[in-house]
C-alpha cells in the first residue's frame, strides 16, 4: 500500500515539474486565445465560419479563435450570464436591435479609442457608406457590421404569370403589390402576398414605416413616435390587405416561408439571408423565384432597414484587444466576406468585390437574384436600437400592435397609440 | 354479440385518440425522407423518399455522440435525483425533529422559484468551480429535486410505522432499515418517479444551453438546434434528426411501457 502512495506521489510531483518546465518554455510563443460568441454556427452555416477561422489562423498562427455558439434568441442571456460569473467574452456577435444595451452592459469599446485611427480609417474605405452607420450610436463606431440583410420582394414568378401577371415587371410600391395580390388570389386560388416581418424581430416594421415618412423613434431617441400618423397609415394599409383577402392571416414568418417554398404564396416581404434555401425549394418544386426591392409608398421612397448582427470587442486585456482587431478586421476584409456571401448568404458590404475575379465576380454571375438586395445595400438605413434596460420589451410592443392592429378588428390608431403610450413609459428616465 | 357490438365504439375512439397520438412521430419520420420541395406539402407520403437529410444531419451535428451524452446527463441526473429525495424524505418522515416543519416548509417553496430565476447565480456557482463546458455542471443543479423529495415524502408518510418498529427490534441498522425494509415496498413508486425524472432530464435546455458552449459535451437539444434559426429552419435535416435521436427514448418507452403509463396516472402528467 505504502509503495502505491509514494508511487502516485512521484507521478504526481514529476507531472506538475513538467508542466511548470512547459509553462515557462511557452510563455513567450504562447498564443493569444480570444472566445467569439456567435450565433451563425448552425448547421447550415458553420462550415464558413471554420473556413474564415481557419484561414485566419494561416495569417495568424500567434492567434487561437475559439467559437463560443449561442443561438440568437439566447445571446444576450449568455452574455450577460458569463460577464456576471466573470468570463470576459472577447469578441460577440450582436444583433443590431441589442446595440445600446450591448454599449452599456457588454463593455463594448469606440473603435476608435480602441485603433488606430489611419488603420481603421483604412479598414473602413472598402465598406459600403451606408453600411458602416448601422454600428454607430451618437458618433461612436462600437463594431463592425458582420452578418445582415435587407428586406426583400421574393416572387413566385411561375404564379404570377398563371394569374396574368408579367413577372418581368414586379409591384413596386405597396399599391401594385396589393393589386398583384388579389390577382394571384382569384386566378390561382393561392395566396398573394405576406409581409414576413410581424413577429421576426422590429426591423421590418421600422423599414415600413420610415417607408412611410415615418420613424419609429426621435432622432435623439428619447421620444417613441410608432403611434403617429405614418405608422397608423403603414399598418392600415397592411390591414386592408387582410380585409380584402390580399394577404392571408399569418402572423408567423416561419409558416409564411414554408407556405412560400412550397409554392402556395405569390409574394413574400422577407430577409435577403433566406435566399439560398428559396432558390432550392424553387428548384426542388419546379417553379421560378424571383426577386425585386423593397416596394414604396406612392412616390415616397422605400426605405430598407437592416436585418442582422455587428461584430464588437469586449476584452479589456491589451493583447487580446490586438487579437480580437485583427480577427474582426479579417472577417469583414475583401477575403472575408467573399466566404460570407458565398457560404453563409449573407450579402458582401465591400460592394468592390463583386466586380472582383479573386472575389465575388463568378458568384455574383451565378446568383442574378442577390441584384435587388445589393442596390438596397447603397440606401439601408440603420436598424434603430432603443435604449436602456427595457429594450426588448418597447420592440415587443411594436410587434405585439402591429399583429393586434393588422389582423383584430382592433382600431389601428387606438392600438398604436397605446402602445406608444405604454412603451414611453418604458424608455429611460432623464 | 351485442356486448361485442356495444365496443365497437369504445374502441373507434380509442383507435382515434391513438391515431392522433402516433400522427406526430409519423409526421416526423415521412418528414424526414421527404426532399426539401416536397416538406411544405401536405403528401402523407414522399413520392421520392430521400436519405439526403439523414446524410446531411450525421454529417453535420455529431447526432450519436450528442444522443450518449442526453443520455448520460439524464440518468446520472435520474439516480441522483431519487437517492438525495430517498434520504430526504425518509429523514423528514422517520424522524421528529426541531426545525422538520420549516425544512419541509422550504423544500416546498423551492419548488414555487423558476428555474430562470435561479440560472444565473447557479452559472457563477458552476463556473466558479471550474465546471462551464462539462456535463457535470449541467448535471450538479438538478442532483436535488423538490418533485422528487415531495413525491417520496407522501408515499413514505404511508409506509406502516409498525414495519420499521419491527426491524428495529431486530436491531437493524437505519441504512439497513431504509435498503432491505423501505425501499423494496416503495420499488413501484420510486420506478415511475424516476421515469418522469429520467424524462425531465432528457428534455433539459436552456440550462445546458447555457454551460455548455462545446459540442461534443452538449446534450442532443442543443444539436437539434443548430438545425434552427430566427430566419429559416432546416426542417428536414431537423426531422431526420429528430428521429434518429428518438430511437433510444421509443425504446426505452417499447421496454417499459406498462410502468411509464402507471407513472404518469400516478403523479399526474406533468
Amino acid at each position: 500500500m505504502k509503495k502505491i502512495v509514494s508511487f502516485i506521489l512521484v507521478a504526481c510531483l514529476s507531472l506538475s515539474l513538467a508542466a511548470c518546465s512547459s509553462d515557462s518554455n511557452d510563455t513567450a510563443n504562447k498564443p493569444v486565445k480570444i472566445a467569439f460568441y456567435t450565433y451563425n454556427y448552425m448547421a447550415q452555416q458553420k462550415d464558413g465560419v471554420d473556413k474564415l477561422i481557419a484561414d485566419f489562423k494561416k495569417d495568424n498562427p500567434d492567434i487561437d479563435v475559439e467559437v463560443v455558439y449561442v443561438t440568437s434568441e439566447e445571446i444576450n442571456t449568455k452574455i450577460q450570464a458569463d460577464i456576471a460569473a466573470g468570463v470576459e467574452p472577447d469578441v460577440i456577435q450582436v444583433v443590431f436591435d441589442a446595440l445600446d444595451f450591448a454599449q452599456n452592459n457588454y463593455g463594448v469599446q469606440d473603435l476608435n479609442e480602441l485603433v488606430d485611427k489611419t488603420e481603421l480609417e483604412e479598414h473602413l474605405k472598402g465598406f459600403e457608406p451606408a453600411a458602416l452607420n448601422v454600428a454607430k450610436i451618437d458618433g461612436k463606431m462600437l463594431g463592425l457590421p458582420y452578418t445582415f440583410s435587407t428586406p426583400v420582394l421574393f416572387y413566385n414568378a411561375t404564379l404570377l404569370e398563371e394569374a396574368g401577371l408579367d413577372p418581368d415587371t414586379p409591384p413596386t410600391t405597396w399599391e401594385e403589390v396589393e393589386k398583384y395580390a388579389l390577382q394571384i388570389k382569384e386566378q390561382t386560388s393561392n395566396d398573394g402576398f405576406l409581409f414576413g416581418g410581424y413577429l421576426l424581430s422590429d426591423c421590418f416594421l421600422q423599414a415600413l414605416i420610415k417607408s412611410n415618412g415615418g420613424s419609429i423613434m426621435s432622432s435623439d431617441r428619447t421620444t417613441i413616435q410608432y403611434g403617429e400618423q405614418p405608422a397608423i397609415e403603414a399598418l392600415s394599409m397592411l390591414k386592408n390587405m387582410v380585409t380584402n383577402g390580399a394577404q392571408p392571416k399569418i402572423t408567423d414568418s416561419m409558416q409564411g416561408v414554408e407556405a412560400f417554398s412550397g409554392g402556395k404564396l405569390g409574394m413574400m416581404l422577407y430577409t435577403s439571408a433566406l435566399q439560398a434555401s428559396m432558390i432550392k425549394a424553387a428548384d426542388e418544386g419546379g417553379w421560378e423565384l424571383r426577386t425585386a426591392k423593397m416596394p414604396a409608398f406612392g412616390d415616397k421612397p422605400a426605405v430598407p432597414v437592416n436585418t442582422g448582427s455587428g461584430l464588437f470587442i469586449c476584452t479589456k486585456d491589451k493583447a487580446k484587444q490586438e487579437a480580437a482587431w485583427k480577427f474582426i478586421k479579417y472577417v469583414t476584409s475583401d477575403e472575408g466576406y467573399t466566404v460570407i456571401t458565398s457560404m453563409m448568404g449573407y450579402p458582401p458590404l465591400r460592394p468592390a468585390i463583386i466586380e472582383d475575379e479573386r472575389y465575388l465576380k463568378k458568384w455574383a454571375e451565378e446568383n442574378p437574384l442577390a441584384g435587388p438586395n445589393l442596390e438596397q445595400l447603397k440606401i439601408v438605413t440603420p436598424w434603430q436600437s432603443y435604449p436602456g434596460n427595457n429594450w426588448y420589451q418597447i420592440e415587443q410592443l411594436l410587434m405585439d400592435a402591429s399583429v393586434k392592429a393588422v389582423f383584430t378588428d382592433a382600431d389601428v390608431a387606438q392600438t398604436m397609440q397605446d402602445a406608444q403610450n405604454q412603451a414611453q413609459s418604458l424608455m429611460p428616465k432623464k | 354479440m351485442i356486448s361485442s357490438i356495444k365496443q365497437i365504439p369504445k374502441h373507434a375512439l380509442l383507435i382515434l385518440l391513438c391515431a392522433f397520438a402516433i400522427f406526430p412521430l409519423y409526421w416526423m419520420v415521412i418528414s424526414s425522407l421527404k426532399p426539401l420541395g416536397e416538406i411544405f406539402t401536405p403528401s402523407m407520403f414522399p413520392s421520392a423518399p430521400t436519405l439526403e437529410n439523414y446524410t446531411y444531419a450525421v454529417n453535420n451535428v455529431p447526432i450519436f455522440r450528442l444522443t450518449l451524452n442526453t443520455l448520460i446527463i439524464a440518468s446520472v441526473q435520474t439516480v441522483a435525483q431519487l437517492v438525495s429525495a430517498v434520504m430526504a424524505a425518509y429523514a423528514l418522515t422517520r424522524w421528529e425533529f426541531k426545525g422538520r416543519g420549516l425544512i419541509f416548509t422550504i423544500f416546498s417553496l423551492t419548488w414555487l422559484v423558476p428555474m430562470q430565476a435561479i440560472m444565473i447565480p447557479n452559472y457563477i456557482t458552476i463556473t466558479s468551480l471550474g465546471l462551464r463546458n462539462t456535463m457535470l455542471g449541467v448535471i450538479l443543479p438538478f442532483t436535488a429535486s423538490t418533485f422528487a423529495i415531495l413525491s417520496l415524502y407522501s408515499a413514505l408518510k404511508s409506509f406502516p410505522k409498525a414495519l420499521i418498529e419491527a426491524a428495529v427490534m431486530d436491531k437493524l441498522s437505519e441504512f439497513s432499515i431504509l435498503t432491505r425494509i423501505v425501499l423494496p415496498n416503495i420499488k413501484p413508486a420510486m420506478v415511475s418517479l424516476g421515469i418522469l425524472l429520467f424524462i425531465h432530464g432528457w428534455n433539459e435546455y436552456l440550462w445546458a444551453m447555457l454551460v455548455n458552449t462545446r459540442i461534443d459535451q452538449a446534450p442532443i437539444q442543443i444539436g437539434l438546434q443548430q438545425f434552427l434559426s430566427l430566419e429559416r429552419n432546416e426542417w428536414g435535416a431537423l426531422m431526420a434528426a429528430a428521429t434518429l435521436s428518438s430511437i433510444p427514448i421509443i425504446a426505452l418507452y417499447l421496454a417499459l411501457q406498462k410502468m411509464i403509463i402507471n407513472s404518469f396516472v400516478k403523479w399526474g402528467i406533468k
